[in-house]
């Protein structure tokens, strides 16, 4: 948590170095006022609009309240929602069904993504440009672009099933990516590798670029040939940088809504329903307030810790 | 120069906690916790461990929270 | 002597490396170039050749697709048609082809200007406040400055469905239900970690030198701030900026979830985005075509800050 240290410990350091030349002119404010003048507003506002509302839901996740109807009465039913949440098999199954997506997109993406990075690295001329073309998926949003490739992933007139059925011979209605079990899940993870594969490809590009030349002409001097040059230096040490990029990817699909909302809407059946769209469904569609809070709370205490370990990871990356 | 030497006094006034109770070793144990409560959230094995996922990863979290405030 | 390193010296890849490296690199580059383009394509089709089989590469363009964006359009008898006097616009000539007469404006361009004023609101927002918390975390000493930070930093971390229940309850009580103020509010909360974050980054790069020379002479803290540090920061402050429009542009859960139509910005209305019989796909390109400009003009201007951006601020090469 305070691991943060790697930088603004370095420039503390630095400002205690300084010997203090600086008279300091306390006119006007002191610096301990300025410091909390300018942190409060910003504090103020996540109060308002994240802690709050945080506490909020920890409180309703202990009772039975539901939004749509405010004047029935509120019972405290304990930790009946946590309990039911988490001995509830179809809940459990909406976890691995998140876990699967999760699994192969970012697999795939850390593969595709990596190589991506290892072959711009080779520094052809106007890989600048290809560069900057390959990483506008990423910027696009999720849910607009995401919505569009329903029309990609029409049976018949989709350009996906076009080009798929050309290059298999099968039929382009023969197969349907929304709406037949095997394949959706499939349909979310293409959408979501071509999407977030160049973020995958940035970070490792910048683990890359952060090996120093001497270190391989080391290695050239000894003799090692690429292939042992790959395994033992490219590899550990871009290491801490694909982390990075796995763990980031893993908390944003880990929490994945606006893709799956619009590609399946968590069907066929509930074979694409993954966490957020169960919750989506509880919250906003059942109106179970109180169960969805607790359901709220458990996902938030699990991408908390991720985010814990995320910034450690952030760290290591920070003092190369 | 100045900035190692600066570094001394922090570390003689940590040697004096315990050693497996610092923040290195015990973050990495919160780290370990939370994954596993995630990987028993995520794994699709057995109820029982998904059940007790999420007091795992909470104690995680909590434990983190508390040690990342230990001496180095 | 590096002058003279050999061709399979790894500094420098041989050309039959380079060459097979910009061929998959370009390779992969033109496939996921292709969904973006049948979108732009797409916008120019007329429906029948939208969804014709096979796909039409080349169709004839028509700007129908357009047209049925911004208007919304009755299907009326051929007797009343005749009646009508000639069609007085380009669109208005269209839809009188299909025996349709425009009713009136759509709401998409309405949905445009909400995703505007809420994107640039809610960014102003998130610059103020996060330039003025970011100069006080890089320069002074916080107590718990790292656990704040962390703590700012994993507001964005959240599952956003986690945080629509507790809001929508909230703003439901404040009056703040489908309005550009409370999504504004809502999207400065999000983006003010990142702000911060990318801000305190930028800012520890500036050298503490310089306030503390024009402090010398005569400037207050707050005077040297304003008139030395915010200068320096100008780069940083328009990256960061631009990242935070991006989110606001782009954010879909939110916005499906907590506004309905007064504050609805443009990604929950394009998907449904409806003609006769289904969904009007060239209508829905064209929309998705004006959506993806903006953001595709800020990737190219961001493109030397995108590491940083996408790191919170801490990959910075």
């Amino acid at each position: 948590m305070t691991e943060q240290t790697g930088l603004s410990g370095l420039v503390d350091r630095a400002a205690l170095v300084t010997p203090p030349v600086v008279a300091r002119r306390v006119r006007g404010l002191s610096e301990r006022a300025i410091a909390w003048l300018f942190i409060t507003p910003t504090m103020l506002l996540l109060l308002a609009i994240n802690i709050f509302p945080l506490i909020w839901t920890i409180r309703l996740s202990f009772t039975n309240y539901r939004a749509n109807r405010p004047n029935a009465t509120v019972l405290d039913v304990g930790l009946a929602n946590y309990q039911s949440i988490l001995t509830d098999p179809d809940v459990w199954a909406a976890m691995t069904v998140t876990a699967r997506f999760v699994f192969w997109s970012i697999l795939i993406q850390t593969v595709l993504g990596f190589t991506l990075a290892w072959l711009i690295d080779k520094k052809f001329r106007g890989h600048g440009l290809w560069t900057t073309l390959i990483l506008l998926p990423m910027m696009l949003s999720p849910a607009v672009v995401g919505n569009f490739w329903t029309f990609l992933y029409q049976p018949q007139i989709g350009l996906f099933n076009y080009v798929i059925s050309a290059l298999t011979g099968a039929p382009a209605s023969s197969f349907q990516m929304l709406a037949q079990v095997p394949l959706a899940p499939w349909a979310i993870v293409i959408v979501d590798t071509w999407m977030w594969t160049p973020y995958v490809m940035l970070i490792c590009l910048a683990g890359l670029r952060s090996i120093p030349d001497y270190i391989y002409e080391a290695a050239e001097v000894d003799r090692a040939s690429p292939w042992r040059q790959f395994w033992s230096i490219t590899l550990p040490m871009a290491l801490p940088f694909i982390m990075l990029a796995v763990l980031f990817r893993g908390i944003e699909n880990f929490k994945m809504f606006d893709m799956v909302n619009l590609l399946t809407g968590g069907g066929p059946g509930s074979t694409t329903e993954v966490a957020s769209i169960t919750l989506k469904r509880e919250a906003f569609e059942k109106w179970r307030t109180g169960y969805s809070s607790a359901f709220a709370i458990i996902l938030f205490v699990t991408v908390f810790g991720l985010a814990n370990i995320y910034v450690k990871a952030l760290n290591r990356v920070k003092s190369r | 120069m100045n900035g190692i030497a600066q570094d001394r006094p922090t570390e003689h006034a940590a040697s004096r906690w315990p050693r497996p109770l610092r923040r290195g070793p015990m973050e990495a144990v919160a780290t370990v916790l939370i994954a596993a409560g995630v990987l028993m959230l995520l794994q699709p094995f057995a109820l029982v461990l998904y059940t007790y996922s999420f007091v795992t990863t909470l104690a995680g979290v909590v434990m983190f929270t508390i040690v990342s405030k230990f001496p180095d | 002597m590096t002058g003279l390193a050999t061709a399979h010296s790894v500094v420098d890849p041989s050309p039959l490396t380079k060459r097979i490296a910009a061929t998959v690199v370009i390779a992969y580059a033109l496939v996921t170039l292709v969904p973006l383009l049948w979108i732009v394509m797409t916008g120019f089709k007329s429906p029948s050749d939208a969804i014709a089989y096979p796909p039409k590469i080349v169709a004839e363009p028509t700007l129908e697709g357009y047209c049925n964006l911004f208007t919304t359009r009755s299907r009326q008898a051929p007797e009343y048609m005749a009646k009508l006097p000639p069609p007085s616009g380009l669109c208005d000539r269209i839809s009188r082809d299909r025996n349709m007469v425009i009713a009136g404006p759509s709401n998409y361009i309405p949905r445009y200007v909400n995703s505007l004023v809420i994107a640039f609101g809610s960014t102003a927002l998130s610059i103020v406040l996060g330039t003025l918390a970011a100069y006080a975390f890089s320069r002074f000493k916080v107590p718990l400055k790292d656990d704040l930070l962390f703590f700012i930093l994993s507001t964005r971390m959240m599952p956003p469905i986690a945080v629509a229940i507790p809001i929508y309850l909230m703003y439901r009580e404040l009056g703040l239900s489908d309005t550009r103020l409370g999504m504004i509010l809502l999207y400065t909360s999000v983006n003010i970690s990142l702000a911060v974050w990318l801000l305190k980054g930028f800012m520890d790069e500036i050298p503490r030198e310089y306030e503390e020379a024009a402090m010398v002479d005569g400037y207050t803290r707050l005077q040297a701030f304003f008139k030395v540090v915010l200068p320096q920061a100008t780069t940083g402050i328009v990256a960061t900026a631009i990242f935070c429009l991006i989110f606001a542009w782009n954010e879909y859960a939110f916005a499906v979830l907590l506004t309905s139509g007064t504050a609805q910005t443009a990604p929950p209305f394009i998907p449904i985005i409806i003609g006769e019989g289904g969904q009007d796909w060239p209508a829905v390109a064209a929309g998705t075509t004006l959506f993806l400009i903006p953001i595709v003009v800020f990737t190219v201007l961001l493109r030397k800050h995108l590491l940083r951006g996408i790191t919170f601020g801490a990959v910075r090469k």
